[in-house]
């Protein structure tokens, strides 16, 4: 059916149309930020809103030299680099071995996996709340990356957990032929094989820290603000703000494109669960 | 050293031995963890829903089913399960209407699918936050691009966010434009992995386009669907990100969810022993929601084949 030149039907044109304006839909509020960090205040402040106009990157310069974002993004950096290297370090074996072996209660633990993806977050963020307070948790570094390794562990290990089984069997098979031991065959046989999962989980797990904003708030308070939090701060005076606090937001945003284009094949079977491979 | 078993070699045995021992190690670290930060924390939740805690004020006191009694005899809670109700539903629904549909055209598709594709992933990996105080910004009444663009095709503005009907309306809007591709990529997926032989049978009989769909596709395309519908759902439900930024719950209560309801006692007022229970509540909920899903459609088979 793809070979054949097909002419182009109205049944056809009507479904580009249909399938484009969708795409323009859902592209619409990233190029209105976008279009909103390149104004001036008077631009930004215009009304009726002007699509045409002198772009600038007055925002951006401000933006970039405004210590208090740059301490955002520190903060975000860190708490994300921190809850992935954790977060895989502590899923990549446990979804190992849920993978490849038997054993009683694998499934329970697979029911458990899963019901922590469906925990209202609510739930876990005031217990969160009220043992950070006491250990004297909040409004650290530590604190976040904790929380956030928490909210991912489940998702960690589900995902890498189909990448594992993707492998074929005979891999450990051969190892063990050659006189490797089970550490061993997973250190130097699985591990490197399945790089190409764990950096997507990993990728996936950043940007879910990354973009993670009722915890951040809630549990870094004013102390350590991650930039969804800091962009939440000042929204307050969107009115004169909104350009500076756009290109804020386009700088979180950046990272976040880069990944979507050099990973969308992972990042669609890691979003949606493993349910599209 | 009893190193060797009787029956199988040496090496073997040994590899076999290793076993638990390998299995234990390897999932030990993931279990504490996720027993500290989750089954714990749950207790702790459990357990904080029949106190009187609020913080600053200690100390607590054990409050039996008091949290569980007011809750259930105050209206607010009745009216934010409604707004909830109202929220996720037109939201789900919404989105399979429009996710399934387009998947649909999708799969017929056969230019630029990946450049689709990728823009179709961005709305649900873009950082909400910055997605949200974008349409902060497009649903200002004066200044906002929406109303711009509706009085240009010669329609009335509107108070996007200001009256009770509209903030939900305009907030159902938001969680469209982000997870509509999320059940449209599922079922893409789902088109995807199809045996093709259902359909040539039916070509072959002369069905309708209609009818391919509603007797072939549709049939095939339940457990996808039903994967989408859960996870969408249950998300919905949770929605905190485009409700806090866009209406923190208002006008009013208008668009006062159980999950702002919950966070308003229990971080806002730092009531943690009520807001607790309507924690508790809200997973008692969606648990029989589950269930109810899962015993209907195999799930867990369908995501682990």
């Amino acid at each position: 059916m793809k070979k054949k030149a097909r002419k182009l039907t109205p049944g056809i044109v009507v479904r580009r149309i249909i399938l484009w304006g969708f795409a323009v839909w859902c592209l619409f509020p990233i190029y209105w930020l976008v279009n909103m960090s390149l104004k001036e205040a008077v631009d930004a402040a215009s009304r009726p809103p002007t699509f045409v106009f002198v772009p600038t990157l007055v925002n951006y310069a401000e933006v970039i030299q405004d210590p208090r974002v740059a301490g955002f993004l520190t903060n975000s950096l860190i708490i994300a680099l921190a809850a992935t290297f954790f977060g895989l370090l502590i899923g990549a074996p446990a979804a190992y071995v849920l993978a490849r072996h038997r054993f009683r209660g694998d499934g329970k633990i697979a029911f458990w996996i899963l019901a922590t993806r469906f925990t209202p977050p609510i739930a876990m963020l005031i217990p969160f709340f009220v043992i950070f307070y006491n250990l004297g948790l909040l409004g650290t570094h530590t604190g976040l990356v904790i929380a956030h390794v928490g909210i991912n562990l489940a998702m960690i290990v589900w995902i890498l957990r189909g990448f594992f089984q993707d492998l074929p069997r005979d891999l450990e098979e051969a190892a063990f032929i050659d006189g490797a031991g089970r550490f061993e065959s997973f250190r130097k046989v699985i591990l490197p094989l399945a790089l190409p999962g764990i950096a997507a989980v990993g990728i996936l797990t950043f940007l879910s820290s990354w973009n993670e904003f009722l915890f951040s708030m809630v549990l870094g308070g004013n102390n350590v603000m991650t930039v969804p939090v800091g962009i939440y701060a000042y929204i307050g005076f969107e009115q004169i703000e909104w350009g500076k606090l756009s290109a804020a937001a386009t700088l979180m945003l950046a990272p976040v494109l880069v990944f979507i284009i050099l990973f969308q094949r992972q990042l669609v079977r890691g979003l949606t669960l493993g349910a599209v491979k | 050293m009893g190193k060797r078993p009787a029956g199988g070699s040496g090496r073997k045995a040994s590899w076999r031995r290793e076993r638990g021992h390998f299995i234990l190690l390897m999932l030990t670290p993931a279990i504490v963890l996720l027993t500290g930060l989750i089954l714990v924390p749950f207790v702790v939740g459990f357990g904080l829903s029949f106190t009187d805690y609020i913080l600053s004020l200690p100390p607590a006191r054990f409050a039996g089913f008091d949290n569980y009694m007011t809750l259930l005899s105050t209206p607010e809670f009745w009216g934010s399960l409604r707004v909830t109700l109202i929220f996720t539903v037109c939201s789900v629904v919404l989105q399979t209407a429009i996710g399934l549909g387009l998947a649909i055209l999708l799969h017929e598709e056969t230019r630029g699918v990946p450049i689709l594709r990728a823009i179709y992933l961005l709305p649900m990996a873009v950082t909400p936050i910055a997605a949200v105080f974008t349409f902060r910004m497009m649903f200002n009444p004066s200044l906002g691009v929406f109303n711009h663009i509706l009085m240009g095709m010669g329609l009335p503005p509107q108070d996007w966010l200001g009256t009770g009907n509209m903030a939900l309306l305009s907030l159902i809007l938001v969680d469209t434009w982000q997870h509509a591709p999320f059940i449209l990529l599922i079922i893409a997926g789902g088109l995807a992995s199809l045996p093709g032989d259902p359909f040539e049978a039916a070509k072959i009989d002369g069905a309708t386009p209609w009818q391919t769909f509603r007797l072939v596709t549709l049939p095939l395309l339940k457990p996808f669907l039903a994967i989408a519908l859960l996870f969408r759902s249950i998300d919905a439900f949770k929605t905190f990100d485009i409700i806090y930024v866009l209406t923190s719950g208002g006008p009013g209560t208008s668009t006062t969810t159980l999950n702002m309801y919950a966070y308003k006692q229990a971080i806002e007022f730092v009531s943690l022993g009520y807001g607790s229970s309507v924690a508790i509540v809200m997973l008692i909920i969606i648990t029989i929601v589950t269930q109810l899903f899962l015993r209907r459609s195999r799930l867990l088979t369908v995501a682990e084949s």
